[in-house]
């Protein structure tokens, strides 16, 4: 019962043609590392030497700049793969070639963890090290103390974010309504709750996650910890989707 | 082996039952018509073979299996559902590649269905530009791509132009030629009566008939004989004598009810009446099946 519900070759093959096929999708996947390495090098081009810290009080997280903008690009991503399976009846069509939901869901989840891993570690290691070429003297070289850690974790961050969004997007069946709402939460919310590190506000699935960035975390959350905090959300999420695409009538 | 089995399907959406205790069989070698008015729950039943919609009670099985429990179904069972399930704004041959692949299926099968379906030279335009009978043949495509033994296509003459409803039409024959399972659902009965060779009847939910179509018309249609005579006194005296009546027709034609050609024949022949013309009148196909769900029409525009 439970190989029955196991991802195969063939369907993620399936799922990754789905993702190439469909221009908003690979649009978005491309974006992520378009907007999180375009905007950092960009950045730390026109204003990195002016004085020390200008992309942010904390120099490591200033290497990921653009992981802001990054981060809604794999929002789109996440939403619009899984969303492109609620419209018009794609669903009652993919199930009549996996009808085995739980293998449809987590073959869909797999496929967009796994590309949007590959291109966030591409984005992290590109955004840190084009970023600080730019940095003159107060550029980072990769293997200070938590570089390494910096670029790895945010590549795998924006996978959580995708996935985030992926199972929101199964959850409420509409990849424009997740994007119209987390793309400003994850805009807005860090405004609003601001710096206050301390409280609900470092839980949330962006505050956290990006502490993984940081040279410095404040509050009670250490950088991988706060990533943790981000796989829960993330789960909780991938969880409720596949609960509705199971129980709902295609 | 290809048998399609539905045992007390029932389905109800909150309060109202859509599908009512439905036992029937579907044959393998026969093009067999699911007919019914709209909303009678024919989508439904055909979603609910598929495993899309859960049963409230019953089964369905395809060859003694359950749908979802078929490794690579696509070999087994093509479907056709709303011909609307948008393949996105892709082309015709991604969406039935990623279908294939999935199945295990050569890539090589997505241009022979394409090839067949006639979507071939479009098959690069982008499935949005696609009209409602091209998306259709696309549906189709995507149904016969893993060349099945069953094939459950709903309302596949919707948005067909007369030459794709011809296509379609000997389509169907063929697949059914074959030895494969044919179960294919319309509300349109003047179009079925010529594809189909039995017929399950669905009213509100409920399993109405379940037969062949001849035997359909037949048990619905009172018999009736038309002929032409150029004498029409001694005629009609004739029938009169057997309890009746001729009614005019047109100049020189008559129609008798409660007799068939074979036994008005006889009749002339024993009486000595010259017949220049005589045929049997049937019922179509649309009119029995109108006797039939008179009363069952949910959406019914005249008042009953």
């Amino acid at each position: 019962m439970i190989t029955a519900a196991l991802p195969t070759a063939p369907v993620l093959r399936s799922e990754w043609i789905k993702i190439r096929s469909a221009r908003a999708v690979l649009g978005s996947l491309l974006a992520v590392f378009a907007a999180t390495a375009g905007i950092t090098v960009l950045t730390a081009a026109a204003i990195g030497t002016s004085e020390p810290g200008a992309l942010g009080e904390d120099r490591l997280f200033g290497a990921f700049f653009g992981i802001n903008f990054g981060q809604s690009a794999a929002v789109a991503f996440g939403a619009t793969a899984f969303a492109a399976e609620f419209r018009g009846g794609a669903l009652r069509v993919s199930l009549t070639a996996v009808p085995n939901r739980t293998r449809l869901y987590l073959s869909k989840a797999v496929a967009v963890a796994g590309l949007s891993f590959l291109v966030g570690q591409f984005t992290g290691l590109v955004t840190f090290v084009a970023g600080q070429a730019f940095m003159g003297e107060y550029a980072l070289a990769l293997g200070d103390p938590g570089t390494l850690r910096a670029v790895f974790g945010s590549g795998v961050y924006l996978t959580l974010i995708a996935l985030l969004s992926a199972g929101l997007a199964a959850l409420v069946r509409s990849g424009t309504l997740v994007m119209g709402l987390l793309i400003p939460f994850l805009l807005i919310v860090p405004f609003v709750v601001g710096q206050v590190m301390d409280g609900a506000g470092q839980f949330m699935p962006d505050r956290a996650g990006q502490l993984v960035m940081r040279a410095h975390a404040e509050g009670s959350l250490g950088p991988w910890s706060g990533l943790g905090v981000t796989a829960l959300w993330t789960l909780a999420a991938l969880a409720g989707g596949w609960l509705a695409v199971r129980r709902r009538d295609a | 082996m290809n048998r399609i089995e539905i045992r007390e399907l029932t389905k109800d959406h909150g309060a109202r039952r859509v599908v009512d205790h439905l036992t029937f069989d579907v044959l393998p070698g026969k093009v067999t018509g699911f007919l019914g008015p709209n909303g009678a729950g024919k989508s439904t039943t055909m979603r609910m073979i598929l495993g899309l919609d859960r049963p409230t009670a019953g089964t369905a099985t395809i060859g003694g299996s359950r749908f979802t429990g078929l490794d690579r179904p696509l070999r087994q069972v093509g479907a056709l559902l709303d011909p609307q399930a948008a393949h996105g704004g892709r082309g015709a041959r991604d969406p039935l590649l990623a279908l294939a692949v999935s199945n295990g299926i050569p890539a090589s099968r997505v241009d022979e269905v394409l090839e067949q379906t006639g979507i071939a030279a479009v098959a690069r335009r982008r499935t949005g530009t696609f009209s409602l009978g091209m998306r259709q043949r696309l549906g189709i495509a995507a149904a016969l791509l893993g060349d099945p033994a069953v094939l459950l296509l709903d309302e596949p003459t919707n948005g067909l132009d007369p030459e794709g409803i011809i296509w379609i039409r000997e389509l169907m024959r063929s697949l059914a030629a074959e030895g494969r399972t044919v179960f294919v659902s319309s509300h349109l009965m003047a179009e079925s009566a010529s594809f189909v060779d039995h017929l399950v009847v669905l009213g509100q939910g409920r399993l109405l008939a379940d037969t062949s179509l001849e035997a359909f018309i037949d048990a619905r249609s009172t018999p009736r004989a038309r002929l032409r005579t150029s004498e029409p006194e001694r005629m009609a005296a004739a029938l009169a004598r057997a309890g009746l009546r001729m009614t005019a027709v047109a100049e020189g034609r008559w129609s008798v009810d409660g007799i068939r050609a074979e036994q008005l024949g006889s009749l002339a022949a024993q009486e000595g009446v010259p017949l220049l013309e005589l045929s049997d009148e049937r019922a179509s196909l649309e009119e029995a099946y109108l006797e039939l769900t008179a009363d069952r029409t949910p959406f019914s525009a005249t008042a009953a």
